[in-house]
């Protein structure tokens, strides 16, 4: 491993002062030089390698002897006398595909003859006439200024701003808001209607719709006093457990929440929803925000007094285990470091909106982040088991324990019950499975004599089975106790121990404990206990370099990283360091997420990128105010979300203004409310309310719970089809059906359910032939639709073409919140008119077009 | 390159882009219509492309499992004369095929006797015997050649060639995968992951089922024809009304848009899928009426059908190729499933004159061992594999690539999945080292940092 991944241009100086004072080439030396070399380095690398290279590669120049010992981005070229230790002898030798040079494209590998020539050069000290100076490399993205992005900044305490309108604001939100758009010359329209924004507020917090008899009370209650009313509803609404079902699911995006690994194998995750649980009642008691970042990170790491807050804590840090994962990946060293890559990418964008994990193979080229900052926070979380409960075998190369928390917590617990004859039953054909298999596997050892009639006599495939039926009954059976009762797990992380031989943790059950374990068949990754993290060279696992201290990143100068212990992972300093009221993203990232997710957009669009290749923020005083009122007011979310929804600013109507939208075509300064499309979770849910069908109970677990371990899909040992994932169906809100990586829900995935893969503080919004298709055609649609048919006929019974305008204005206020006018009314008419069929049918129709219009899924 | 549009703005920004332009209302595809060329706000219109494009849509035929390749493309004499002697891999022993190869056209490719259809076509074919890729891993080594890259979800290969050029005919999906796979990375094979979902693959059908009777999800309606259109006409009154109401407001013009063209998707995707159209001869070439042929002929003539009406990328699925045991019996039992198909595809898109703009490729995931696994049986092999491409813009009746004597490692022109994705899509106009979407703080392209095009497979 070099040293030095980059050779700063500060050492450059010292390295050429030692290289002019090396030993005088002979004469038989400058010529071989100058027959064999020089001629190949122009011809073949000068292009890209020298002071006359449009764009120099790799920040590598071969043009003067300096430029070869410099080296480029990977560390000098040549370490002269010493070929095997020379990246240019690596590169032309093609050894390694990283490097191989000269490109295939320039050419491909030189000939044997010439590589030979370059390696007896290097032997000999590499000889070299050409003097001068190295070309300075410019690099192609300057990140010495970095640290001054307006993010790395302390917040700023702005004053208030006191707009020429002083009429206007009736919060301190409103004045930033005005301020900005008198600015430039803008103004902001009238106020939204009553029930239109009694609307926008029951889906922005609760993402479901008003019933009429709700409108009918606030209407009521708003004569006199509006905004009165409004704050009474906007109370009761953040009192309610629905808000934490709404703005859970936001935080779910963020986490990445899923019920499988994804990628390859595609796992369930039988114990994610305790993670979702947890964070839906997180909101609902408006547990600080600081305090959730420190149970999601460290949980496990904090002092409790009572078995259900330990319960609590320990599966918060399921945060940290639920990320997607490639479980058949070969080498165990590999995966470790890739789990931990997920971790700290995760663990970045989620809390800071920095894209840590591109610093992982290179320092990042846009943000003050090196290699080396990635590599001390990659420690942190390579000390730590992560305990995400999957099991071994062929579908799983990589198996995972749980956390098995006390029962003392009485958490619902909604595996199968076992009974014990069964329980003794599957212990018992384990245990002679796991017999035979080591007979197998001793007979196919390396110094069995008659291995090789072992092998022939069954073939990998066949032992594989034995291993898999070991697996599959191990990873069943750890999940109970020996009478059948099923264990109360979840998913989380735990610090590793201190070392490897001190493993206590026998309490917490690996799954297919002892099969396969490292040390029987299977390599250890080399990450078994706390320890510092090497830096891996170009992030490739077999190059590792020397260890990089765990520690935190110096992004801004504000906090002081507190020093890691050498007896814990750093979870703890890293959560700790993150709450710090000083670190300046924490509290602008999530209420600038509080802002997107109430306004369709964020004052800093890139809601989940803060770091410089992301956008500024287009009220900069007005993010600071509110994230330092954010922490003043004990990081609590629900009182953030009551202040904007009370603003002026977020009762606007929607009105379109022309010069408004010439000026401010993306609404960017707030002139009116965007209109914008609800998300897939409350599209599905207000069809079941309007319906009448929702089920309001939180259901306990979730189908992938109910179906245990094993792949979704496939031929072997699976737990679910992937028609029993994607098409589940309830009548209960959308944040209980089962999110499978790979195989969402159908009815959520139309509508732009975000791929958990990555951290989404935003989702995407489209508009695809395939939504028309399904709220067409959908056995989903049709169901919702005969029940709201059904609904108006009963609430207003006869005939088809009987009691017409009544039952169509209740369906209207049903899915849109309001009466209809006199064109909806006609054209409804027409359409019962048209209808063949029973009046069943005929209304179904009509209650599909409604669900079908743009107005039933959007907000304004 | 619109690259705006993979920064999470979406396409109704774009719209509201075209909007403000237009200054106010005005329906987009009109709009496309008249802007054809410029700008067209339309994510999926056809896009120019960085260099002249040599195939203008692709078909790609995955054999799920992993075909063995010295048993179908790359001849191995060697490998034959040495069966029975021990292999490089300690304990194996070499296994020669059981199967004949000979000369084939003009061009003498060596095509194995599995496929005596096909080699009748071997002047088209340009045989590629220098595949690589990483993981000797069903899963990793298939969703890598489908995205680059196993480690990371990442936009798969169609979605990219459809983000690149947009498609021929608007009424129908830009990318359909044809029975995909649920394991081996499912739906991430045809996923748009941080693209736009508009780019992701439409499924048809699911892997180890009939393809016969399958279509997209949500396609028919439930209700008649006359019904639904009433029940459309009041969506869209609606819809209209409220437009009036508010008087500029892209996405309710997107949703009126989106309701006409599903509906046209809805009468014109079956009709396009619907082989009934189709002559006896055209069904009995692709092996339609032959049990054994039956399933994959309809894929293929499916696959025909689509990018002949417009479709930009057809993936087709065949599994399972995983011949650990079996070998012989298994091995002959898959080809003979799809080499009169195969034949059938190309001769057919040839007549139609379609093959020298249509790319079409053959491959699995990666080879088999050259040496035996069990008694009768092969195990995985990356460092060499076989595949072979055919018309838009190959040499046709070429070779390229070359594995050593037994077939375990390419040893020249080696071809790992980046540079074959460079390949491809550059014989699309695509440039991979421009095609582009900026995520998460950077740019992304689906050869990550690597990839050189292979010019020898260039015509």
């Amino acid at each position: 491993m070099k040293a030095a991944q980059t050779i700063l241009p500060l050492v450059a100086a010292a390295l050429s002062a030692s290289a002019a004072t090396a030993e005088i080439p002979t004469p038989q030396q400058l010529d071989f030089f100058e027959k064999k070399i020089r001629p190949v380095l122009v011809e073949h690398c000068y292009k890209c390698h020298s002071a006359t290279s449009e764009k120099i590669k790799g920040g590598l120049t071969l043009d003067t002897r300096e430029g070869l010992l410099r080296g480029g981005e990977t560390g000098p070229a040549i370490v002269p006398g010493d070929a095997g230790k020379s990246l240019l002898i690596e590169a032309i030798r093609y050894a390694n595909p990283d490097l191989a040079m000269p490109p295939k494209k320039e050419g491909g590998k030189l000939p044997e003859a010439v590589i030979r020539d370059f390696e007896a050069w290097v032997k000999m000290g590499a000889p070299d006439p050409r003097g001068g100076a190295a070309a300075t490399v410019v690099k192609k993205y300057d990140t010495s200024n970095a640290k001054s992005w307006w993010s790395y900044q302390p917040l700023r305490k702005a004053a208030v701003p006191q707009p020429k309108n002083s009429a206007w604001a009736k919060t301190d939100i409103d004045r930033f808001v005005l301020d900005g758009l008198e600015a430039k010359g803008l103004k902001p329209v009238a106020d939204a209607e009553l029930l239109t924004l009694v609307r926008r507020i029951y889906f922005d917090l609760t993402g479901l719709p008003p019933t009429p008899e709700e409108m009918d009370a606030v209407a009521k209650s708003a004569i006199g006093n509006r905004q009165l009313a409004i704050e009474q509803l906007v109370d009761r609404l953040l009192a309610s457990p629905r808000f934490g079902e709404h703005w859970g699911r936001h935080w779910l995006d963020v986490a990445r929440y899923a019920e499988s690994s994804g990628r390859d194998e595609n796992v369930t995750f039988p114990n994610a929803w305790r993670y979702r649980d947890y964070v839906v009642s997180a909101l609902n008691r408006d547990k600080p925000y600081d305090r959730f970042i420190l149970e999601q990170i460290a949980g496990d790491l904090l002092p409790t007094s009572n078995a259900a807050a330990r319960a609590e804590n320990l599966i918060a840090t399921g945060f940290l285990a639920v990320g997607a994962k490639s479980l058949n990946e070969t080498m165990p060293k590999q995966f470790a470091v890739d789990l931990a890559d997920e971790q700290v990418s995760a663990v970045g964008q989620a809390f800071l909106g920095q894209t840590i994990g591109c610093a992982r193979c290179h320092d990042h080229k846009f943000d003050p982040l090196s290699q080396r900052d990635y590599t001390a926070l990659a420690g942190i979380f390579l000390s730590t088991d992560t305990r995400y409960g999957t099991p071994g075998g062929v579908q799983g190369r990589n198996l995972g324990s749980l956390l098995e928390l006390t029962p003392d917590a009485a958490l619902p617990v909604v595996a199968r019950p076992m009974s014990a004859t069964e329980h003794q039953r599957k212990s018992e054909r384990r245990d002679s499975l796991r017999a035979e298999l080591r007979g197998i596997l001793a007979a196919r050892a390396p110094d069995n004599p008659n291995r090789d009639k072992a092998m022939s006599e069954m073939s990998a495939f066949d032992v594989v089975r034995v291993f898999t039926q070991v697996a599959t009954l191990d990873a069943e059976l750890v999940n109970y106790d020996e009478t059948g009762k099923p264990k109360t797990l979840a998913m989380g992380a735990r610090d590793r121990s201190l070392t490897s031989a001190a493993r206590t943790d026998g309490k917490a059950k690996g799954k297919g404990k002892g099969m396969p374990s490292p040390g029987r068949g299977r390599q250890s990754s080399g990450f078994e206990t706390i320890a510092d993290a090497p830096l891996f060279a170009r992030g490739d696992v077999n190059k590792p370099g020397d260890p990089v201290p765990r520690a935190l990143p110096a992004l801004f100068a504000s906090v002081r990283a507190p020093a890691i212990p050498k007896s814990a992972s750093g979870r703890l300093e890293l959560a700790q360091w993150m709450v710090s009221p000083q670190n300046p993203l924490t509290s602008r990232v999530i209420v600038n997420r509080t802002w997107h997710w109430l306004f369709g957009r964020g004052l800093v669009a890139s809601v989940d990128n803060f770091g410089t290749t992301g956008e500024r923020p287009s009220n900069a005083e007005l993010l600071d105010f509110l994230a330092a009122k954010f922490v003043a007011d004990g990081w609590s979310v629900k009182k953030l979300v009551r202040s904007i929804v009370l603003s002026r600013a977020y009762q606007l109507a929607s009105t379109h203004d022309d010069a408004s939208f010439a000026a401010d075509p993306d609404n960017v300064l707030l002139w009116r409310h965007s209109p914008h499309r609800l998300e897939a979770e409350s599209i599905r849910d207000a069809m079941l309310a309007a319906a009448g069908a929702l089920d309001l109970r939180p259901q306990a677990g979730s189908v992938i719970g109910r179906a245990g371990d094993g792949p979704i899909g496939g031929p072997r040992n699976r737990a679910m089809t992937e028609e029993q994932v994607a098409k589940a169906d309830h009548d209960a809100r959308s944040l209980y059906l089962p999110i499978a990586r790979n195989v969402p829900p159908e009815v959520l995935a139309v509508f732009d359910l975000p791929d958990a893969s990555d951290v989404h503080g935003a989702r995407e919004i489209t508009n695809v032939p395939a939504q028309a298709l399904f709220l067409l055609n959908s056995e989903f649609v049709a169901k919702q639709s005969r029940r709201l048919a059904e609904r108006v006929l009963k609430a207003h019974p006869g005939g088809a073409m009987e009691k017409f305008e009544e039952r169509f204005t209740l369906a209207c206020r049903l899915a849109f919140a309001r009466v209809p006018d006199k064109t909806e009314l006609d054209a409804a008419r027409s359409l019962l008119a048209k209808k063949s069929g029973d009046a069943t049918a005929a209304w179904t129709s009509l209650a599909r077009a409604l669900f079908a219009s743009a107005e039933f899924r959007h907000l304004n | 390159m619109n690259t705006r549009l993979c920064n999470h703005i979406t396409p109704i920004h774009t719209r509201r882009d075209a909007l403000r332009l237009m200054g106010g209302g005005f329906g987009w595809l009109a709009f496309a219509g008249v802007a054809s060329g410029t700008s067209a706000p339309s994510p999926l219109a056809p896009k120019t492309t960085h260099l002249p494009a040599r195939a203008k849509r692709v078909i790609f035929l995955c054999m799920r499992g992993a075909p063995s390749h010295v048993d179908t493309l790359d001849y191995k004499p060697k490998l034959n004369a040495d069966t029975g002697k021990p292999a490089p891999k300690a304990g194996a022993k070499l296994l020669g095929s059981a199967f004949k190869f000979a000369q084939h056209g003009h061009s003498g490719q060596w095509i194995s006797e599995l496929f005596p259809q096909l080699a009748k076509r071997a002047d088209d074919l340009c045989v590629v015997r220098s595949m690589q890729t990483d993981l000797p891993a069903h899963p990793q080594a298939f969703i890598k050649l489908h995205t680059g890259t196993s480690q990371f979800v990442r936009p798969s290969l169609g979605a990219w060639a459809l983000y690149g050029l947009g498609t021929l005919n608007q009424n129908l999906p830009g990318f359909v995968s044809i029975t995909p796979p649920s394991g081996f990375g499912g739906a991430q094979n045809y996923g748009s992951s941080f693209l736009p979902a508009i780019y992701q693959g439409t499924r048809i059908g699911t892997d180890g089922r009939p393809i016969a009777g399958a279509e997209m999800a949500n396609l028919r309606p439930k209700i008649s024809a006359a019904d639904q259109r009433a029940e459309l006409d009041l969506a869209q009154t609606l819809n209209r009304h409220q437009l009036a109401r508010e008087r500029v407001s892209p996405e309710i013009e997107g949703v009126i848009e989106s309701f006409e063209l599903a509906f046209k998707m809805q009468t014109e995707m079956p009709a396009v899928m619907d082989l009934n159209r189709e002559s006896d001869a055209t069904k009995k070439l692709y092996g339609i009426g032959t049990p054994a042929t039956e399933d994959f002929g309809r894929k293929c003539l499916l696959a025909r059908q689509l990018v002949e009406a417009g479709v930009r990328f057809v993936e087709i699925t065949h599994g399972n190729w995983d011949h650990h045991f079996n070998l012989v019996a298994s091995l002959r039992e898959s080809s003979a499933a799809v080499d009169q198909p195969l034949y059938g595809l190309l001769t057919d898109l040839a007549a139609r004159g379609l093959l020298k703009d249509t790319l079409v490729i053959w491959t699995g995931e990666f080879g088999r061992t050259p040496h035996v696994e069990g008694a009768d049986g092969r195990d995985h092999n990356v460092g060499a594999f076989s595949l072979w491409m055919a018309g838009g813009g190959v040499k046709p009746g070429h070779s390229f690539g070359r594995s050593d004597d037994y077939g375990y490692e390419a040893v020249e022109d080696k071809l790992p999945i980046h540079d074959f994705h460079a390949t491809l899509l550059h014989l699309l106009g695509l440039d991979h080292e421009k095609l582009t979407c900026r995520h998460a703080g950077r740019d992304f392209r689906l050869t990550d940092t690597k990839g050189a095009v292979a010019k020898g497979i260039l015509a």
